[in-house]
């Protein structure tokens, strides 16, 4: 039996959203093109995204792989959404709340490796 | 066993990336071969299925051995981490899957286990979904595969399920791979159709707050699935928390895991059953007896650090950043090759289970994150 191939293989969570995520470009394929700026929340700086939108869109558009890759979270308790895509002072602006809640738990204490090593976190 | 060639498809690329599969080329070069396969006999699909139970079992008997005898010094495994892993081993705690890499010496129709990637396997997803869909797209219902990948993983699941800690699994990989994030949400989607509540986070943004980890939502994470390397996240900042956990988080792949994902396991294996048909010669820190031999970094990662010796001389090796944790010496092993390129064979245990394959082929001896991914029928 587990011998064979399956019946049948239906997803209902992978799409053309992954695929549609491609490689980096370029500096120079970006020059001149559109820029594109977040925030989390009303009374944040934007953040230029420019380069992960590059990175992430498919075709024309935005692209659902890109708001896949920003990947905003509901905060809970009225506080909105937050994005660890973006750089932290468009996460949260000058709302109190929002920053608690957002800087509660310490974060980034796992991931190093594979950020300072070239090495694949799979085999 | 051999390569078959078929008519090009001009458009498999968009069949491809329909499926979801974005990472089929790399600089050029596809990753995923669509127009040949390797054709392989009822006889060989029973063979890798017996081979894969039987080195399972024989691994489960050495994780069994290494604890109770706690060998961990040849592993390199740090001490704070020692009574995580025996509980974990105590507890049958979940595990999901491992990929089991051999080499196949079709003269004598022997297959050796190269290593058992027991922690971060990944093809995962073109092994189950887009190899399975090449066979539909060109061979229909008229030929089979070795390949229940796809109903073993929601199987599994559903088994697991009633063992899982907490109400939510999340699944963790890191941001900048979508090779990681594929096979991860891969996995997640057969968790979802077993009737799992999950959630992704990836792993730079779990947090601690200094009793528990917790995702975006501070909310506890208590079982979580990690596409990322036991070794790797015992030497991070957070790494010690793994033991302060109060919530004590269910880690799958467990962390015995981290025993079978050394390559010391290969010299552990050898010594408790010396002369074993499945397996390869291996020894710690010296070739020993042995003039043709492998030289691999106990923790190495995708054949980096690799060298070939033969006849005593190194014939050719491969680069990367490890090997300060010392070296298994593994006989040389005799791959199959054909006109395309040398290769391996990934057999795939899912709970349990041997559920099925993939070849890898490389240029060279020695499969690397280059390596192309070949799919097979059985006829």
């Amino acid at each position: 039996m587990k011998k064979r191939s399956s019946k049948a293989v239906q997803l209902i969570l992978i799409t053309s959203v992954l695929a549609s995520c491609s490689k980096p470009v370029s500096k120079a394929e970006n020059d001149g093109k559109q820029q594109v700026f977040m925030r989390a929340d009303s009374t944040a700086q934007y953040t230029n995204v420019t380069q992960q939108y590059d990175q992430q869109r498919s075709g024309s558009g935005m692209g659902s792989a890109f708001l896949w890759y920003m990947a905003f979270r509901h905060l809970g308790g009225g506080m909105g959404y937050a994005s660890s895509g973006l750089k932290p002072q468009s996460v949260v602006g000058t709302n109190t709340a929002k920053a608690n809640a957002y800087q509660q738990a310490t974060r980034g204490g796992f991931g190093s490796t594979a950020k300072s090593t070239n090495a694949r976190a799979s085999s | 066993m051999k390569i078959k060639y078929l008519t090009k498809d001009p458009n498999w690329v968009d069949r491809v990336e329909k499926l979801g599969y974005g990472y089929h080329t790399e600089d050029n070069t596809p990753y995923w071969i669509d127009h040949y396969y390797y054709s392989i006999s009822e006889q060989v699909v029973d063979q890798i299925y017996q081979a894969t139970q039987e080195l399972w079992q024989m691994c489960l008997e050495a994780v069994d051995h290494v604890i109770t005898h706690k060998k961990y010094h040849l592993f390199h495994i740090p001490n704070f981490i020692h009574h995580h892993i025996e509980k974990s081993w105590e507890n049958d705690v979940p595990s999901i899957y491992g990929r089991f890499d051999f080499a196949y010496d079709s003269k004598n129709k022997q297959l050796k286990m190269l290593e058992f990637n027991a922690d971060t396997p990944t093809s995962l997803f073109e092994s189950g979904v887009v190899q399975w869909y090449w066979k539909e797209h060109f061979f229909g219902n008229e030929k089979d595969q070795f390949n229940s990948v796809h109903d073993q993983l929601i199987h599994s699941w559903k088994e697991l399920k009633p063992y899982l800690k907490g109400n939510k699994l999340h699944f963790s990989c890191i941001k900048e791979s979508l090779e990681d994030l594929t096979n991860v949400e891969y996995l997640r989607d057969t968790a979802i159709q077993a009737g799992i509540s999950t959630q992704l986070i990836y792993v730079d943004d779990i947090g601690w707050n200094g009793q528990s980890f917790v995702d975006l939502e501070d909310e506890n994470i208590t079982s979580i699935f990690k596409l990322y390397p036991w070794e790797w996240l015992v030497n991070e900042e957070f790494g010690v928390h793994i033991t302060n956990d109060i919530t004590e988080a269910q880690w799958i792949e467990p962390s015995w895991k981290m025993i079978l994902s050394n390559k010391a396991i290969l010299g552990i294996l050898w010594e408790l059953y010396p002369n074993h048909p499945l397996l390869l010669k291996s020894y710690f820190d010296t070739p020993k007896e042995m003039a043709s031999y492998v030289k691999k970094p106990l923790l190495s990662r995708e054949g980096a650090n690799v060298s070939f010796v033969y006849n005593g001389r190194t014939i050719y090796e491969t680069k990367g950043e490890y090997g300060e944790e010392g070296y298994i010496y593994q006989e040389l092993a005799q791959l199959h090759r054909e006109s395309s390129g040398y290769s391996i064979i990934g057999s795939w245990i899912i709970g349990q289970e041997p559920c099925g394959i993939n070849f890898r082929e490389s240029d060279y001896p020695v499969t690397t994150d280059k390596s192309r991914f070949i799919p097979h029928i059985i006829e």
